[in-house]
């Protein structure tokens, strides 16, 4: 059936809120690729076996992640009528044990992490409360959803249908407001007045740059050109960032309605999604969106009845990191090398295939359907100064509550880190936060105050970039952590240009150096200068933030540098070449559990003796640390 | 050609008065061509050619089909692909020597993708890198003799809050302790051995 009124999306509507809310319980399980790795599949083949078994009637369902990866896997229990619970760190084990309880007609107390009694319906401004008029008194205290701090500052517009809905279900979609903002657009707005809203939202690319997306769907709207072309960067290649993934395996077709409502803005009839391949759940689930708006009409000829028509294509991106930058992108769809190419002229005069070319990221696509549909005034109604509306951060490293969160511009790191990443993990010192991957810094504790936007994180030295923020501890040595990026960047230099190619080498052999111990005096002023010859003098994007790391660690932590090469110290203990592992005689049993896990067959000793480390043979992997129960193992 | 001062940076190929092919060593030419006449899959890729030809910009879905079907880019299969789109051999080379998800040489039946993703990197991944190659006997971007497992490195496969995380084919492990590596691999080569 083809969808093209208002009142046939209605239809629709009902239909998927009656899948969303069936009349019994319907239990869901967090099936993202964090979740399945946590082992979320085999608690959804547990709970399908048992359900079958005990002969219940209720709806087992698919979802997508609700952020709280560290829980997972999430499974939650909704009682029609009443409430949504929410078990954490399930396994096969404790799904069973839900299943019987269900059974029991009681509810299971253990791994309840919380309770949600509304949903919010955010792009049509409703909330939908699961009981009225009061939601039931539950027999243990369990917080409410908004009360964890984890949740409680976080306003959901990239991830509004995470883990709310199936994924792989339109009609699921829709029942959540979604294509509304579509049929606005295509059947009440001009082009223009697309564009004008989406620059009245002060919407910035959240890919990294932050560069004013209205403005640049203007240039390709005005740009000369029969055929222009959209596509959505979802090469989400920083490491240590999965926003990208975790709005396409949860919420598809808010990346499909918002690149509809872009195509009819400039006036496109084709796009493309350039998707890494290392997401082959991403990619699966956006082939079965694709195919379900094109069942219904969303995508393809005349939609809604409008002489506007869009189709929509995935490339699968093949692991270079520098695809990521859009005219290599571009290159890379064309079918060619992903080289990039200086620029003007920018994609928006001549992108792909030399026509006009809109590229946007996944989280910029995901914001456009609610900006329409509720206007750009309440969006500019979160986040501060020149940074308006919400972005997705992925918050990893050594903290508390790690997973996917969403928040308005300006909040501050300490706010990010304490309050919903809760603190450091294992009770240790915070020592940095990284963020924009690769092209980004290292910011230290006397800057957690700083409010996260564009112009605030790059004031420091790093950049907002695409939204990883890696948390690190005393146990990080920065020089190591420097190296780390600079091996990364130095792997995905295309080539194409000599400062990046040979500049981000040369700065790897003197941090190879440093760390080894072989660091001498006046390297720290070599690694400087070098490091600003590459900004100044990359062709690309890559190039030119390939120093960021090195900077910012110099600037922030440059003892660390010095200790590596005055004293011949790794301060924090990693650089293999500057440490040595011992027995503390003192604390040792004998209890032989090192010497049987040691690799390398690098500790003797007897049962109930003091053990020894021989060094000659030793490869620092830090096993015997790891093993040893009694804190018998030093590394000076 | 001295593959330690090779950047891949492609110039040689743009200059190339006669438009010369990108060599492989000797021996890894030897056993591409071998392991390809095992297979006889001509048909497959004559498959995979035609699913893309008329889309603008086929060569890397082409290709990415081609490396999944194999696990590999055999030599022919890609002189296949030359003839059939009539394309330089050499443009194609230049293309599967780029991305990383290619590989010129046979992989093994399983492929190992340890994240180095600065998430896991941080939580101990190359610990874990370390523990694999030692179990294997291998280097990361080797393959073992018997040609069940090939070593890789991802940078980055999304599972950031459940670091370390490695990926076996499609199964994705996540929180591994070095303790388990063995543990993961013995189940593998157990099931392979059946």
């Amino acid at each position: 059936m083809k969808i093209s009124s208002l009142t046939q999306l209605m239809a629709v509507k009902e239909k998927g809120l009656a899948q969303t809310y069936p009349n019994k319980i319907k239990l869901m399980v967090g099936l993202a690729t964090c979740g399945i790795s946590a082992g979320a599949d085999e608690v959804y083949r547990c709970l399908s076996q048992k359900l079958a078994e005990a002969g219940l009637d209720v709806v087992l369902a698919k979802t997508g992640c609700i952020g709280f990866c560290q829980k997972e896997p999430l499974v939650d229990v909704v009682y029609p009528g009443k409430v949504r619970l929410t078990y954490q760190s399930m396994t096969p084990e404790k799904a069973a044990e839900l299943v019987s309880s269900l059974k029991d007609r009681r509810i299971m107390d253990d791994n309840l992490l919380c309770r949600i009694d509304q949903d919010e319906f955010l792009v049509e401004g409703v909330v939908r409360p699961y009981a009225n008029p009061h939601p039931p008194a539950l027999p243990a205290q369990v917080p409410r959803y908004n009360e964890l701090p984890f949740f409680n500052k976080q306003v959901k517009i990239s991830l509004r249908n995470c883990g709310f809905i199936n994924p792989e279900s339109i009609e699921e979609y829709i029942g959540r407001g979604g294509y509304r903002a579509l049929h606005k657009a295509v059947t009440m707005l001009t082009p223009e007045e697309v564009i004008e809203q989406i620059k009245a939202s002060k919407l910035r690319g959240r890919g990294g740059a932050g560069f004013p997306t209205g403005l640049k769907w203007e240039f390709a709207r005005k740009a000369e050109g029969d055929i222009k072309y959209l596509i959505c960067n979802a090469d989400e290649g920083d490491p240590g960032a999965f926003m990208d993934r975790g709005i396409l395996e949860g919420d598809p077709h808010a990346v499909l309605e918002g690149m509809a409502i872009g195509a009819y803005a400039i006036g496109a009839s084709v796009g493309y999604i350039y998707c890494r391949a290392e997401y082959p759940l991403a990619i699966e689930r956006l082939k079965i969106a694709i195919s379900q708006a094109e069942a219904y009409g969303l995508l393809g000829e005349n939609i809604f009845g409008a002489p506007f028509s869009f189709k929509l294509k995935i490339r699968e991106g093949a692991g270079a990191f520098v695809c990521g930058e859009e005219t290599s992108l571009i290159a890379s769809i064309e079918g060619k090398v992903g080289e990039p190419r200086p620029r003007p002229p920018f994609p928006a005069q001549s992108g792909l295939w030399g026509k006009p070319t809109v590229i946007n990221n996944v989280k910029t696509w995901s914001h456009i359907a609610p900006i329409i549909a509720r206007g750009p005034e309440w969006y500019a109604n979160y986040g501060q100064g020149e940074s308006k509306g919400t972005t997705v951060f992925s918050l990893v490293g050594k903290i508390n509550n790690s997973g996917l969160v969403e928040v308005p511009l300006g909040i501050s790191l300490r706010e990010m880190i304490y309050d919903v990443g809760g603190g450091i993990a294992k009770g240790r010192e915070f020592k940095a936060v990284q963020t924009g991957g690769p092209s980004g810094g290292c910011i230290p504790a006397q800057y957690l105050d700083t409010p996260v936007d564009y112009e605030s994180l790059a004031a420091l030295g790093s950049i907002m970039g695409s939204g990883g923020m890696i948390v690190m501890d005393e146990a990080d040595c920065m020089v190591n952590v420097a190296k780390y990026f600079l091996e990364f960047t130095m792997d995905e230099s295309c080539g194409k240009c000599t400062p990046c190619r040979e500049g981000t080498m040369r700065l790897m052999q003197m941090l190879d150096a440093i760390t080894a111990g072989r660091g001498q005096e006046g390297d720290l002023e070599k690694l400087e200068k070098m490091s600003r010859l590459i900004k100044k003098t990359s062709l690309c994007g890559l190039g030119a933030t390939a120093p960021n790391p090195v900077l910012t660690t110099l600037k922030y932590f440059r003892d660390e540098y010095v200790a590596h090469i005055r004293d011949k110290k790794c301060p924090a203990k990693v650089c293999k070449e500057l440490i040595t592992f011992s027995v503390v005689a003192d604390n040792c049993t004998g209890c032989q559990l090192c010497r049987l896990r040691c690799p390398a067959e690098a500790i003797a000793g007897a049962k109930k003796e003091v053990h020894r480390i021989i060094q000659d043979k030793c490869i620092k992997c830090g096993t015997c640390y790891d093993a040893c129960k009694f804190d018998a193992i030093a590394v000076e | 050609m001295d593959p330690d001062k090779c950047t891949g940076c492609g110039t040689c190929l743009e200059v190339c008065p006669i438009r010369y092919e990108v060599q492989l060593p000797p021996e890894e030419e030897a056993k591409a061509r071998a392991a390809y006449a095992e297979a006889t899959e001509e048909e497959a890729v004559a498959d995979i050619i035609a699913r893309h030809r008329d889309e603008p910009g086929n060569l890397l879905p082409i290709l990415l089909d081609i490396n999944r079907h194999f696990n590999w880019l055999p030599r022919p299969a890609l002189e296949h692909v030359a003839g059939d789109l009539g394309m330089p051999l050499t443009e194609i080379l230049r293309v599967a020597s780029f991305y990383n998800a290619f590989s010129l040489v046979p992989r093994g039946k399983h492929i190992i993708n340890v994240c180095l993703g600065t998430g896991c990197f941080v939580k101990g991944s190359p610990r874990l890198l370390e523990g694999l190659e030692r179990k294997l006997g291998i280097a990361h971007g080797q393959t073992t003799d018997d040609m069940l497992f090939t070593l890789e490195v991802v940078r980055c496969i999304g599972c950031c809050a459940l670091a370390p995380a490695l990926r076996i084919d499609d199964a994705t492990f996540g929180r591994v302790t070095p303790g388990q590596v063995g543990k993961i691999i013995d189940s593998y080569t157990k099931a392979a051995g059946q």
